[in-house]
């Protein structure tokens, strides 16, 4: 790299306290990352009647909760906490206030998910009387084991306090700084932090208020449409979660590695911006077709939806500009013949490529999710994972795995085992994706749905278009076998890495924008008014739905049952022949107690 | 001195002060685009109000 | 603020997409009539469904010329009734509730299609056409047995309708 001055040193060089929780963090995701692929392969192959021998359908949805919690819950946070830290320490240059604070979130993190996992994987044993067997929305009245929710509590504590640990830095980083623009990297993990609180504060009083007590048989019953909207208030904004730490990555470190430098640092923070305004007063268009909610709230959560297009739509073209920029500086021309000049042959920079292609892939199938009566074509049908396999499952997890070929000798000092396996498993990953995620929409064209053990059905047959159903589970069966070595290919890459000696001279730089923030005006870094604004798009958003939902079914509920998931077999039947039972002997009771009074009653008359 | 992008000014720049014109890109995203009208209205028009049981009420 | 010129025109362009998928979609509620499920009917005790005069006795009911209502109720893990009976041509409101947990309600392939919600009830109308025999799922998972939830739409002759109509009082 050229800017000599600044590459001398690797980020474990300079703040090795900060490093060791890096790596933590990124240890922590792609052991979530392990056991994700592991479920996901078991179930590819179930769900498309390829290999049915190794679970029972009705352990699928174990599987599915596992699949579905680990990969977006742990996998993508504790990536985006290992990031952020980086991001922050980085772009501040000064390590954190207070390291011991800094594991305190760690480990309250770690706990809350290995409660939340143990909770989930116990549902694989009958030797345990506990499961979770809820899939990763856990909709009520489906109840799951209380240490699922408790669990699920903790971790989100320890996000908060982690982004309070960020904020912390900043300040103190503001006090020595006055008046300068906080820098691009602490931007956006301080403007992606305040979207979570918002978000996240719903379904922690979801899970506080109801799920959790009700789980522990405190309250009787909740208000199913209640904690489902509580949840979407949460389920979209989680989406941008997980993708905000993906958009740093092709803000900041895709352009250099590239050669170029970032098209535009002030449109990076009006992105940002965007979606801390706009990310959450959405969350009903998951609820499309719920009855219970007006269709005037449906149609004022799909126009905020629409225009949330907008900062990714802004984004596609920046990104692109800047690594134009870098092929321009590598000498490329023409109108697509720059495209040749570019490091294709390093795993970051066309992993994250790739990732952003499939991400502009998804974004045609989000449109479709996001318009409101187009909805009844896909909603709850396949599609819906075949496109968030595109966003979440690639944009998000190729553009991580790419980075880390990039950040991993940053914070160990270990240069990557084998760059060769490296770029053969983000190709790996774009094709796998690619098949499966184009015979998921075109199933769920077909009305095939989605969480399922067994798609197929005794009373009716699919009906034949974009490929039979039959052809098309073997492409989804296919792709997620794909997908799966991929995952092999990048753990087993980074486990010969940690072999691997410690070298110097491996530091990158990150290179400065072409139009820098200086040319920003200076509001876009007033976080208060942000805050206020998107506080006011969100009780304009909610209140008035929240309010009809709880005056229509009321808090806990028009008089709802509870099913739990995780009662053992026998006690469930138990209560079903002791229940009817005990009914049976009160309407004998009763009988009894009627023919008396009326014997007394003819006598008294008599 | 932060070690960051707001560094700006220090480094060297091979454009100068000529504006750098993202044409390639205009061109891709114009692809992007045409391929976004096409499908949009394939899918909106054609597939969706094309299928049975279409919701009335 | 400088922002690139051609980065204007990306701009503007977006906004373009974006309205030109907010008008379609207002469009295919205007024009072909597309409704949403919505909050048009009361909440229900889901426990108590057997107290309600239309899921007590879940069935299809005629109630008016060509128009017909189906009261569905959704359990783990099916429907009733099943099959949904209805003549060919008519207008067929489905009433959709569930007497347990979240469901799902897909005539696959089509665009009937709802979440069946404990103490909500979900009213979708639609037109029917020819004779045809369509396959309902249940596309939200619901329990262990969640896989195994069907049922069916059956689409008849009117002949067909009556003498089932009079020969099951059902």
């Amino acid at each position: 790299m050229s800017d000599a001055l600044e590459a001398e040193e690797t980020f474990l060089d300079r703040y090795p306290a900060e490093a060791k929780v890096v790596r933590s963090a990124f240890l922590g995701s792609f052991l979530a990352l392990t056991l994700g692929a592991i479920f996901g392969i078991i179930q590819t192959l179930h769900r498309t009647g390829i290999f049915r021998g190794l679970i029972d359908s009705s352990d699928y949805y174990t599987v599915l909760t596992a699949h579905g919690v680990f990969l977006v819950i742990s996998f993508t946070v504790f990536f985006l906490v290992g990031l952020f830290t980086w991001a922050v320490v980085r772009s501040l240059d000064r390590p954190l206030v207070n390291i011991k604070i800094t594991w305190t979130w760690y480990l309250l993190m770690a706990g809350g998910m290995t409660m939340t996992g143990i909770s989930i994987l116990a549902g694989l044993t009958d030797a345990i009387d506990m499961s979770a067997d809820v899939l990763y929305t856990f909709y009520a009245p489906l109840q799951a084991h209380p240490l699922f929710y408790t669990g699920l509590a903790v971790f989100i504590v320890g996000s908060w306090l982690a982004g309070a640990d960020w904020f912390r830095t900043w300040l103190a980083w503001r006090e020595d700084n006055p008046g300068e623009r906080i820098p691009l990297q602490t931007f956006m993990v301080l403007t992606t932090m305040i979207m979570w609180y918002i978000a996240s504060s719903a379904v922690a009083a979801s899970v506080l208020i109801f799920l959790l007590p009700w789980s522990l048989g405190l309250i009787e019953s909740v208000n199913p449409t209640l904690t489902r909207t509580l949840f979407w208030f949460f389920g979209h904004p989680v989406v941008y979660f997980w993708l905000m730490p993906a958009y740093l990555l092709w803000y900041t470190v895709l352009p250099s590695i590239a050669g170029g430098r970032l098209f535009s640092d002030p449109l990076a923070r009006v992105v940002f911006v965007l979606f801390l305004l706009l990310s959450t007063p959405v969350g009903i268009h998951h609820q499309y077709l719920d009855p219970g909610i007006a269709e005037g709230f449906k149609f004022i959560s799909m126009t905020n939806t629409m225009f949330l297009l907008l900062p990714s739509l802004l984004t596609a073209f920046t990104v692109v500009a800047s690594v134009e920029y870098g092929a321009r500086q590598r000498g490329g021309t023409g109108v697509f013949g720059w495209l040749r000049s570019l490091p294709w042959r390093d795993p970051a920079f066309t992993g994250m490529m790739l990732a952003g292609l499939m991400f502009a892939a998804g974004g045609f199938s989000g449109m479709v999710n996001a318009g409101m009566n187009i909805n009844y074509m896909i909603h709850n049908t396949i599609w819906v994972p075949g496109h968030f396999h595109l966003t979440v499952g690639t944009a998000v997890a190729l553009t991580f795995m790419a980075a880390t070929y990039w950040l991993w000798p940053q914070i160990t000092n270990k240069p990557v085992y084998s760059r060769q396996i490296g770029l053969f498993q983000v190709v790996l990953w774009f094709i796998g994706m690619a098949l499966m995620s184009n015979a998921m929409h075109a199933q769920g064209l077909l009305g095939v749905p989605r969480r399922t053990a067994e798609p197929e059905y005794s009373g009716f047959e699919y009906p034949v278009a974009f490929g039979g159903f039959e052809e098309l589970n073997v492409q989804i069966a296919i792709g997620g076998t794909l997908l799966f070595l991929s995952t092999v290919l990048f753990i087993g890459n980074l486990v010969l890495t940690m072999g691997n000696p410690r070298v110097s001279g491996l530091a990158e730089t990150i290179r400065p924008a072409l139009s820098g923030p200086d040319d920003a005006p200076k509001v876009l870094d007033d976080l208060r008014i942000w805050v206020g604004i998107a506080v006011t798009l969100v009780v304009l958003a909610y209140a008035l739905p929240l309010a009809a939902i709880i005056n229509d079914g009321g808090l806990l509920g028009p008089g709802v049952g509870t099913y739990p998931v995780w009662i053992d077999t026998a006690v469930g039947a138990l209560a079903e022949v002791a229940v009817p039972a005990a009914w049976s002997l009160v309407d004998a009771l009763a009988f009894v107690g009627a023919r008396l009074l009326e014997a007394a009653a003819s006598g008294v008359m008599a | 001195m932060s070690r960051t992008e707001t560094a700006g000014a220090s480094v060297d720049d091979a454009s100068g002060d000529e504006e750098f014109d993202p044409v390639g890109t205009l061109a891709l995203i114009a692809v992007y685009f045409a391929i976004l009208l096409i499908a949009w209205v394939y899918i909106y028009f054609i597939e969706f109000l094309g299928r049975d049981l279409v919701v009335v009420g | 603020m400088h922002i690139h010129a051609y980065e204007k025109i990306w701009l503007a362009l977006s906004i373009v997409l974006i309205l030109l998928l907010l008008g379609s979609v207002t469009y295919g509620a205007v024009g072909p009539g597309v409704a949403m499920v919505a909050d048009s009917e009361a909440q229900i005790d889901a426990n108590a469904l057997d107290e309600d005069d239309r899921f007590a006795e879940p069935r299809v009911e005629q109630v008016g010329e060509n128009e017909y209502e189906a009261y569905v109720v959704s359990y783990q893990f099916g429907f009733d009734p099943s099959p949904i009976v209805v003549p060919e041509n008519s207008t067929v409101t489905l009433q959709i509730t569930s007497r347990d947990v979240i469901h799902g309600f897909e005539v696959a392939g089509t665009n009937a299609n709802t979440m069946a919600v404990p103490g909500e009830v979900a009213e979708i109308t639609v037109e029917v056409g020819e004779p045809q025999e369509y396959g309902i799922v249940c596309n939200e998972y619901c329990g262990a047995g969640h896989h195994g939830m069907e049922g069916k739409l059956h689409v008849v002759t009117e002949e067909e309708f009556e003498s089932e109509d009079g020969g099951d009082s059902e």
